[in-house]
């Protein structure tokens, strides 16, 4: 790392710290005509009118920007490239995954994620250096305020960050006040990496779920209600720490044993 | 106590343990038998679905025929087709569900076919199986990219095993992400946003298809 004489800057960046407000705004403000529940799609969406609004300006901006920009990254970075970035993209989320399994009480998921970021910082994570199989289950500041019983709120579409529900909207806003490598990219060239990474983040995402991503957008017939469904689903695979390497069903299971009743 | 008391008493404790011992046998052996024929039926269809992929070519018409078939082979369409509508579908006229269950039908075999490409240079693993009740297993494998290029993906898939009827594939989850679900949960709001009408889904479902 080199030493900046640059003095030391707050915390949240002035760039980041307009963002969100912008982002606060225009959440509320689109979504504070609550509608009644027998106007919603969804029990759990009172602002959808709103959010519907903000989801047709997020995919106008993906057309017109992320889906190209990823596109062109998918087929003109080479797989190494590319593997290289999703691997710093990664690494940068361990901080955060570190403090909020400490939060939870995951011991050993907070360790994990320490020494990977140690031993990959080496490489600023571009490079996995860690040959070991375990795998680091990621935790957000939503997951914590979840563990602690914070009510899961009502479901949020947000300008350019996409579906979040009032809890993980604020767990996204702690995240980025707590995260270390912000305050210890302050000043030079890490700061300039630092800034990359949202961006790089949200391309390299688009560029993995590409065709998924366009099947949805394209070709689903309502495709807000699709992504709504698709979030609420992942979410709680998330909250209950089911991850690529283990055996586990969704909360769908319920769904499945009312079927099944209402079957016989 | 009289020896006759003594002697049927023993009897009756040896037919008591008897009942028992069978009970315990023949519990897990129904079990591991619906766990067995859902993970052959699984084997059966990646099985079917490779020797489609090894003769697939760009023609969609004839590719859309190979996947009807396979889907029609695997694959539980009644039940899919209830699911999907959620508590909407008792409320629909008999007309509505005719409708519905071919333009559902359309729809699935449409998405497969779009994405059947991303099935090439996968190979298949069983990873577990688990009992979901009597009537249904929770098959568990992993799809793996042979050359090393994507991530490997963890599939669920939901097998029917109703009493009297084929074993047939209800639903595939990747990545905590139920295919079913979802478009239950899609089409529930499609209703929903309609004033509850069924006819409404129909009619968007028609539209997508035609666009």
């Amino acid at each position: 790392m080199r030493y900046s004489p640059r003095p030391a800057g707050p915390i949240v960046t002035r760039a980041t710290f307009t963002f969100l407000l912008a982002a606060i705004v225009w959440s509320a403000v689109s979504g504070c005509s609550s509608l009644p529940e027998s106007q919603r799609s969804d029990l759990r969406d009172p602002f959808e009118n709103g959010n519907r609004k903000v989801f047709a300006f997020n995919m106008g901006f993906d057309t017109y920007v992320i889906e190209p920009v990823a596109d062109a990254y998918r087929n003109g970075v080479p797989e190494g490239g590319q593997r290289a970035i999703g691997n710093h993209v990664k690494w940068a989320g361990m901080p955060s995954t570190a403090i909020n399994s400490a939060l939870q009480g995951k011991a050993e998921n907070a360790g994990l994620a320490t020494l990977n970021f140690l031993v990959n910082g080496l490489t600023l994570g571009f490079v996995d250096l860690v040959e070991d199989d375990t795998p680091i289950i990621k935790e957000d500041f939503g997951q914590t305020l979840a563990a602690a019983n914070v009510p899961e709120g009502s479901f949020l579409m947000v300008p350019f960050l996409g579906p979040k529900t009032t809890r993980s909207f604020a767990g996204t806003i702690g995240d980025m006040v707590m995260d270390p490598i912000g305050t210890l990219a302050r000043g030079g060239n890490l700061q300039t990496v630092n800034q990359l990474r949202t961006p790089v983040a949200v391309v390299d995402f688009r560029a993995r779920t590409f065709d998924a991503f366009n099947d949805v957008k394209y070709n689903a017939i309502d495709p807000y209600s699709r992504v709504r469904s698709v979030y609420y689903q992942t979410r709680a695979g998330m909250l209950e720490d089911r991850v690529r390497s283990t055996i586990g069903a969704s909360e769908s299971n319920d769904e499945f044993d009312d079927f099944f009743e209402d079957e016989s | 106590m009289p020896v006759s008391s003594a002697v049927k008493l023993c009897r009756m404790a040896s037919m008591l343990m008897l009942f028992t011992s069978l009970v315990i046998v023949a519990l897990p052996a129904g079990a591991d038998n619906h766990s067995k024929a859902a993970e052959a039926h699984i084997e059966a269809m990646i099985g079917s679905a490779k020797a489609l992929l090894t003769t697939d070519s760009d023609d969609l018409a004839a590719r859309t025929e190979q996947v009807t078939d396979l889907l029609d082979t695997y694959f539980d369409f009644p039940g899919i087709t209830r699911f999907s509508a959620g508590q909407y579908w008792r409320a629909a006229s008999v007309t509505e569900k005719q409708e519905y269950e071919l333009v559902i039908r359309e729809v699935i075999i449409g998405t497969v076919v779009r994405n059947f490409d991303q099935l090439k240079g996968l190979e298949y693993s069983h990873v577990a199986s688990t009992e979901k009740g009597s009537k249904l297993v929770l098959v568990t494998g992993r799809f793996s990219d042979a050359m090393g290029e994507r991530p490997s993906v963890l599939v669920n898939w939901r097998v029917t095993t109703l009493p009297g009827k084929p074993v047939k594939v209800l639903d595939i989850e990747i990545e905590n992400i139920s295919m079913l679900v979802t478009q239950k949960q899609e089409n529930v709001a499609i209703i929903r946003k309609n004033k509850g009408k069924f006819g409404a889904l129909i009619t968007a479902m028609r539209k997508k298809l035609a666009s």
